[in-house]
């Protein structure tokens, strides 16, 4: 069971919030790099904090949720015939995908308000929707793993699978939405 | 709680916080907006998303954690300095203060191998610290309140605190580090 240190929080977080920080840094310098390109479409800078941010929320619940449930004890850090991690992952998936819907929508209006024609307000709100699910999914494995694999490494999760999911959502979020908008051609 | 899951539970809880973070990030973006011009001017700019994410994780690393302890009955839903959260508050201010620290070193870093204009790195340090400690005492308290809050009224604190701090967050955090920047510019 869990009891609390001021020690082991501190030391087991600082290295991990460190790494986050380096992360964070790249993720600034990707998008700085690449802004010449993205300032060119329309609404893309409006994209990257909504998608960021609900990105890093929905890995952080389904985060905080399951390292609960490891502490106590209604799952193991196993993928085969575990209940409460189907839930889970279940509910986290419904999640994302309604609220990516319900953006997507929001951003369509606002594209086709703003006076794009309509074919290409409905492939950027297409593309986000598109970016938004990668992201999730490619998040939602990321909790999993590092929510597996500190528990099994001895280390508190509720310590390492915010920041990490956090960070690591922040450098994808922009990527997803890259590829996104390559793919669907905006 | 935790015990039995129910989805719907989950998705009704999470969306609801989620719509209403989506509002307070939008207020959070047009406040940095309006104070970019300053920021660029004194290097300031690089330390703005570090800090933004190390509140964020701090803070939710501490939801987490309070998550947990509510879920497994280590902590009372009461509105009462026990034990377990005064260690749980005190290991969150620690970490700010040393990791702002640190992120001030580093965006000078930053600022010098890319040749940008730049305060010196003790004023960075300064208001890094400053900001980070400030923002942490403000959002440290408020996350316990969210989580023990939440659970008090039937909520599981796993859906609601993280997403509901991590957009506070960045709105204090912003309004710290201008506040930062007056005491010790």
């Amino acid at each position: 069971m869990v009891v609390y240190g001021i020690k082991r929080i501190v030391l087991e977080s600082f290295p991990i919030l460190m790494a986050c920080i380096l992360i964070a840094l790249a993720a600034g310098y990707m998008l700085n790099s690449s802004i010449a390109e993205i300032s060119e479409l329309p609404l893309i800078l409006v994209m990257i904090p909504p998608i960021n941010g609900m990105g890093g929320n929905i890995g952080s619940i389904l985060g905080a949720r399951l390292t609960s449930a490891l502490h106590l004890g209604t799952l193991e850090p196993r993928l085969r015939r575990q209940h409460v991690l189907r839930m889970n992952v279940s509910a986290s998936a419904l999640m994302s995908f309604a609220i990516f819907l319900l953006f997507s929508v929001l951003f369509f209006a606002i594209a086709y308000l703003s006076g794009i024609p309509i074919a290409r307000s409905l492939s950027l709100a297409l593309a986000f929707f598109i970016a938004g699910m990668t992201l999730s999914a490619a998040l939602i494995f990321v909790t999993i793993a590092s929510a597996f694999v500190s528990f099994k490494g001895g280390l508190d999760p509720d310590n390492v699978v915010i920041p990490i999911v956090t960070a690591i959502g922040d450098v994808l979020g922009v990527t997803c939405l890259l590829i996104a908008i390559k793919i669907v051609g905006v | 709680m935790a015990r039995e899951v129910n989805i719907r539970a989950i998705v009704v809880q999470g969306l609801s916080v989620l719509l209403l973070c989506a509002f307070i990030e939008l207020g959070a973006g047009k406040v940095f907006e309006g104070m970019r011009g300053y920021f660029m001017a004194t290097g300031l700019i690089v330390m703005v998303p570090p800090l933004l994410g190390l509140r964020g994780n701090i803070n939710g690393a501490l939801a987490s954690r309070l998550g947990t302890g509510l879920n497994a009955g280590l902590i009372k839903p009461r509105l009462a300095m026990s034990t377990e959260v005064k260690v749980n508050l005190a290991s969150a201010l620690i970490l700010s203060v040393i990791a702002s620290a640190t992120i001030g070193v580093f965006a000078f870093g930053v600022n010098v191998l890319t040749s940008a204009p730049s305060i010196g790195v003790l004023e960075l340090m300064a208001i890094a610290v400053l900001a980070g400690f400030l923002s942490a005492l403000i959002l440290a308290f408020l996350t316990v309140l969210v989580a023990i809050m939440s659970y008090a009224r039937g909520w599981d604190p796993d859906n609601v605190t993280s997403p509901t701090m991590a957009s506070i967050g960045d709105f204090v955090t912003i309004a710290c580090i201008y506040l930062a920047v007056l005491l010790v510019v």
